[in-house]
């Protein structure tokens, strides 16, 4: 199973939301949509389940064309942000409405649902409404469903963004074992770079409707192909010094170190951050975000400096990376 | 001023006609014409009595307006239901045109209306007939239970509905398992709107009906008031009155919980 976006877009009035977008998506694979809010991320993923009607291009599930079927008609399992569990009927009601119309067996139905909330850990629940579940376990009530579905892809909008830090990173694993082992493709949207990362095989970023970039978060974090990319992926912020000659060099705060000389720098702050710290500067060249190692003693005149390699060039006008 | 004060004088306010009803229908007519003199016969049921045993008995008014007030709340939701649904579907502009509309529609004193209802009527065969009431009730009623049910449809969260498209829901099967549950406290308001109209309509059922035991209620009861300008029989139509109350206390009674969540949804964010 391979999904396939060629060139897809869609129009509202006058207005591209998204435009000119290119993925593929293999068996089993994960391809996390990452992009500030507003970028077009939901749309896309509404364009591929069917939900948006599509303004121009293609989409492919296993080359065969369902740009225009209908949403009832493709077999996507999709996940919300808000879960969109039914607030009257009980967990198990929600699981077994799509095997219903779906004409499942009742036995059959049963013994589907039943491993399922073993699958997810709520075997315990069954009977209760969502709204006596934790934010947590409904978000398991949503994958189980999606996971009933059997569809041929999975499509994930932001299903986490609702829950707590701590809680994000216990079921971040949980996520994996569930979908990705599914072989199946996956589109994961997000706006939380680490969660992108931490879970997506390649991350494609979105930026006002268009894609500017697809790679595995590694290449993205090492060769961002636009000083938008460089600047959204990675944390603490990459380091924009002042544009010369219509270029922009751009620095990662962990290139940076103290030198015999360098730039002179003036510290203005100081964040301890447990395994690092982060330290603010004021420099000829703005401000600069330097991380280090906790151990490193700073000193009194502050000269930064880094290597030449670690350099990440790109125009001034149009954010484009340049050799 | 005392907060119970105030409440208080909105009960009797509210309530003190419907006590004074009940007061008149329970008095003897000596009593109620001379309310000081102290009689044996305070206290009395004939009323009732006379209003149940007269030719037709009283109840068949009741069942009659029963009969048209469900068969025109089922066939307005009927048609007002998908109506809502669709309202929300269509482009902005066009919703914003049929809205407004519907409110033109609904601010209509629909008396005017009634001389044309009246032709259509004699054109159609319709006199006469209890059940064809139901429909100049349920297309009098129509803009106002769309625009209530719309606002519900409205207040759903659309990802309930994209859900249950994925997993293969038809247009038919969304209804009868998501929105109709989920908008059941507006329909039970709407409902009981539709229903009060029907029961306490006047004009269309008095130029409709003219057979004696096919007349509603509004109609009966205005015929035992007015039976002689001479002696206007207080007794029997308060307990008219009083008998015709109760179906409707009785239903609000029951529905009385979805009722109140349907006409305060919407107004706080949920």
């Amino acid at each position: 199973m391979t999904l396939q976006i060629q060139d897809l877009g869609r129009c509202v009035g006058q207005n591209w939301i998204v435009r000119h977008v290119n993925l593929q998506v293999d068996d089993g694979e994960c391809v996390a949509l990452v992009g500030p809010s507003g970028c077009g991320k939901s749309t896309t993923l509404r364009l591929i389940a069917g939900l948006d009607d599509v303004s121009e291009g293609e989409i492919l599930f296993d080359q065969i064309n369902v740009t225009h079927a209908k949403a009832t008609q493709r077999a996507v399992g999709m996940v919300f942000q808000s879960y969109a569990l039914l607030p009257h009927l009980s967990v198990f009601d929600n699981l077994e409405l799509g095997l219903r119309v779906r004409g499942v067996r009742p036995s059959d139905r049963q013994q589907r649902i039943q491993d399922m909330l073993d699958l997810v850990q709520l075997q315990s629940r069954a009977d209760v409404l969502p709204a006596q579940l934790s934010g947590g376990q409904r978000q398991r009530v949503a994958l189980a469903r999606a996971l009933l579905r059997d569809p041929d892809v999975y499509l994930l909008d932001e299903p986490m963004s609702n829950l707590d830090a701590q809680l994000r990173e216990e079921l971040r694993p949980e996520l994996r074992r569930l979908v990705l082992n599914r072989q199946k493709p996956v589109i994961h949207v997000t706006h939380d770079q680490h969660e992108a990362m931490a879970i997506a095989d390649r991350i494609a970023v979105l930026h006002s409707g268009r894609i500017q970039q697809v790679a595995t978060p590694a290449e993205l974090y090492q060769h961002p192909e636009t000083l938008f990319i460089a600047k959204f992926i990675g944390r603490p912020q990459i380091n924009c010094l002042r544009p010369n000659n219509g270029v922009v060099c751009a620095i990662r705060p962990e290139s940076l170190f103290f030198a015999k000389e360098g730039l002179p720098c003036k510290l203005m702050s100081r964040e301890w951050l447990g395994s690092s710290q982060l330290l603010y500067l004021d420099s000829p060249q703005g401000p600069l975000r330097l991380s280090c190692s906790p151990s490193v003693d700073i000193p009194e005149v502050l000269h930064v400096s880094w290597s030449a390699s670690d350099e990440h060039h790109f125009d001034a006008s149009s954010g484009c990376r340049l050799p | 001023m005392n907060r119970r004060f105030l409440i208080a004088v909105l009960l009797l306010w509210s309530l003190g006609p419907l006590m004074w009803q009940i007061y008149t229908s329970l008095s003897s007519d000596q009593a109620l014409t001379q309310p000081f003199a102290l009689a044996d016969h305070r206290w009395t049921l004939v009323h009732y009595r006379n209003v149940l045993t007269s030719n037709p008995p009283f109840w068949r008014y009741l069942l009659n307006s029963l009969i048209v007030g469900i068969s025109s709340t089922f066939l307005c939701l009927l048609l007002a239901l998908p109506a809502a649904y669709a309202l929300n579907r269509i482009s902005t502009r066009l919703a914003i045109f049929s809205r407004l509309a519907l409110v033109g529609a609904a601010l209509f004193p629909y008396v005017l209306l009634f001389l044309g209802l009246l032709e259509l009527a004699r054109t159609f065969n319709l006199g006469n007939q209890l059940l064809a009431l139901s429909l100049p009730y349920a297309a009098l009623s129509q803009p106002l239970a769309i625009l209530l049910l719309n606002s519900a449809f409205h207040d759903l969260p659309p990802e309930l509905e994209d859900a249950a498209k994925l997993e293969g829901l038809s247009l038919f099967q969304r209804f009868r398992w998501i929105l109709i549950p989920l908008i059941s406290p507006a329909t039970a308001s709407t409902a009981i709107l539709v229903f009060l109209f029907s029961w306490n309509e006047y004009p269309i059922a008095l130029t409709w009906i003219s057979d004696s035991s096919k007349l509603t209620l509004p109609v009966a009861m205005a015929r035992i008031a007015g039976s002689s300008i001479y002696s206007v029989p207080y007794g029997a139509y308060a307990a008219a009155t009083v008998l015709g109350s109760i179906p409707l206390v009785l239903l609000v009674l029951i529905f009385q919980k979805p009722i109140v969540s349907g006409l305060t949804s919407g107004a706080v964010k949920g």
